[in-house]
């Protein structure tokens, strides 16, 4: 239970920061790219730049890859399931690849 | 450890359902306007000012031959203000009236050709019409009669090769005449207004229960079909006639005057217009909202490329996409109102965030100003609750598109560790961006501002008058 509440606590202060990044034109990698272009198709319009809008903020989500890649195989609440045959595995790979990237990307100045 | 995971998923997610709209627009009281370009974030290389402010409700830019700027007030806004829609000369920060419209606004887009003014004028109150004023200021209609007294407006409009491309936005959200549209004002105003096809259709006979709002009994009810006026049923196999004009289109005149022609149709609210460096014609769409009879959920706005005599699926059809697949979470399931469909629908250029209302359009054309061929869009942002709930304002900004891998990047946002318009943030910054305009040499990118349009709880349209701004983006490097 105790390390539940250790869990609960750094979920807070990480979803406390920021979800915005600069508008930046940084060059990425060719997995980045594709992960970008698949995010674009199927992530983007739910989740504007990582940041929240018809779905929550996913840049300061403080969930682990693995929960994030079980939400969208299984989808939960609002969000859709996307099965292999929509999302590849590859696909997947590299939609984390650029969320990851995403993340490291310059905060918004507040 | 499945427990924490499990208690995690929850947390994350903590129900879609109970948590309450945070929409751009929901603010409380009247702020006042305030002009900082500190306040607005752009990459490297790049600064912002504004060049104008004051303007009540401005949509729309063009620039004469000499690259003098001029802009349009709409005369119309959401909450059913009508005003005199006005031409505007922008000289040293100073603005000077050109022309001035009658009150069937909104003025949604102009364009500039040989000496001419084109203009794009909704009509809300008679009819969309597009407009040729001088630079005296004598304004002749080219077309007139456009379907535009409805939720949407007639809207563009570019000139490419000889011909003036213009946009006729849907009657509704979705192809059926609801109660939600007694609540935008008009359908008390016009009780006969339905959807219009461009060609035949066969209805699939879906009909929609609902309140019957045009009578004062309590407890009425109105059954209605698609493409039919309120409280009229469909039946199956039904077929309505397509005509020209009609409603969610890009239609085209010669620029001489002429016949008007299809160009395509199947879209639901075509606002901005755009012809890219190689020659291509691009359409953003404001997708369907989650209102009235047949509402439609998470459902992005779409920048389309738009191919002649190309069907764009609405309204069985969003981001080209079945609506079966926008059904709202825990409604009812979502069927085509169409028994045949009219064409295999394209895919997009790009998918842009859900309620964003992704409006005027603009291509860099310039390799000075950078991001050469890739598309400006301003994003007027969210008016939840009205058109759905969001978790947090959605858009309130320009992102710039790369058309050919349709990607998306943030290029003007307000700073600060949420988003959405300036009045919310309490910041000098981007209140509703609503066009974007390159100036002729294509070293500036002007956007114009809107101003402020509140949303009340109950989903009411407050727009506050003479909020609205233009602002200068240049090229520091």
């Amino acid at each position: 239970m105790k390390i539940f509440f250790v869990i609960l606590l750094v979920s807070c202060c990480w979803m406390a920061c920021t979800a915005r990044r600069m508008p930046a034109s940084s060059q990425a990698s060719a997995e980045v790219e594709h992960g970008r272009d698949k995010y674009m198709q199927y992530c983007q319009k739910c989740h504007p730049m990582g940041e929240s809008g018809l779905g929550p903020a996913l840049n300061n989500s403080p969930a682990p890859g693995f929960v994030k890649r079980f939400q969208v195989r299984h989808g939960l609440g609002a969000m859709p399931a996307f099965k292999k045959d929509v999302i590849s595995k590859a696909d997947l790979h590299d939609i984390m690849r650029y969320m990851k990237s995403m993340k490291r990307e310059e905060k918004l100045p507040s | 450890m499945k427990l924490i995971m499990l208690l995690w998923l929850v947390l994350l997610c903590s129900c879609y359902g109970t948590r309450q709209s945070k929409g751009g627009g929901q603010i409380s009281g009247t702020p006042a306007r305030e002009i900082n370009s500190a306040d607005v974030v752009l990459p490297e290389g790049y600064r912002i000012e504004a060049v104008a402010s004051g303007l009540n409700f401005p949509t729309a830019m063009a620039f004469d031959e000499e690259g003098t700027p001029y802009v349009i007030e709409a005369g119309y806004s959401y909450g059913e203000v009508f005003r005199k829609p006005r031409l505007l000369k922008i000289t040293g920060g100073k603005t000077e009236t050109v022309a001035t419209g009658e009150e069937n606004g909104p003025w949604t887009g102009i364009a500039f050709h040989k000496n001419n003014f084109y203009i794009a004028e909704g009509g809300q109150k008679e009819g969309g019409k597009i407009l040729k004023v001088t630079p005296g200021g004598e304004i002749t209609a080219v077309v007139e009669g456009l379907p535009g007294m409805g939720d949407h407006h007639t809207n563009g409009p570019v000139i490419r090769d000889g011909y003036i491309y213009f946009a006729t936005g849907s009657v509704t959200n979705s192809g059926v005449v609801g109660p939600d549209n007694a609540e935008f004002g008009w359908l008390k105003r016009h009780p006969e207004l339905h959807d219009i096809p461009c060609e035949d259709i066969t209805l699939a006979g879906e009909n929609f229960e609902t309140e019957q709002v045009l009578t004062d009994a309590q407890g009425d009810k109105a059954v209605t079909g698609a493409y039919l006026p309120f409280g009229t049923a469909s039946t199956a196999g039904q077929v309505i006639k397509g005509k020209l004009p009609c409603s969610g289109a890009v239609l085209r005149v010669p620029v001489s005057g002429g016949k008007m022609e299809l160009v395509a149709w199947g879209l639901r609210n075509p606002y901005g217009l755009a012809v890219s460096g190689d020659g291509k014609l691009y359409v953003t769409e404001n997708a369907a909202d989650v209102r009235g009879s047949r509402p439609l959920w998470g459902v992005g706005d779409v920048l389309w490329e738009i191919r002649p005599g190309a069907w764009y699926g609405w309204p069985d059809y969003s981001e080209g996409k079945p609506v079966r697949l926008f059904k709202t979470p825990g409604g009812p399931a979502l069927k085509p109102l169409l028994q045949e469909e009219k064409g295999e629908v394209p895919k997009p250029v790009a998918v842009l965030a859900v309620h964003s209302s992704s409006n005027g359009i603009d291509f860099s054309s310039n390799g000075n100003f950078g991001f050469e061929n890739h598309a400006f869009i301003a994003q007027f942002g969210d008016m939840a609750p009205n058109v759905g709930k969001v978790l947090s304002p959605v858009g309130f900004k320009i992102v710039n598109v790369d058309v050919q891998s349709g990607a998306a990047k943030d290029f003007a946002v307000n700073r600060g560790k949420k988003g959405g318009p300036a009045s919310r943030l309490h910041t000098g910054g981007l209140e509703r961006p609503v066009s974007v305009k390159f100036d002729p040499s294509g070293d500036h990118l002007y956007i114009v501002d809107f101003g402020i349009l509140k949303m009340t709880e109950d989903g009411k349209s407050v727009p506050v008058e003479n909020t609205g701004v233009i602002w200068k983006v240049s090229v520091t490097r």
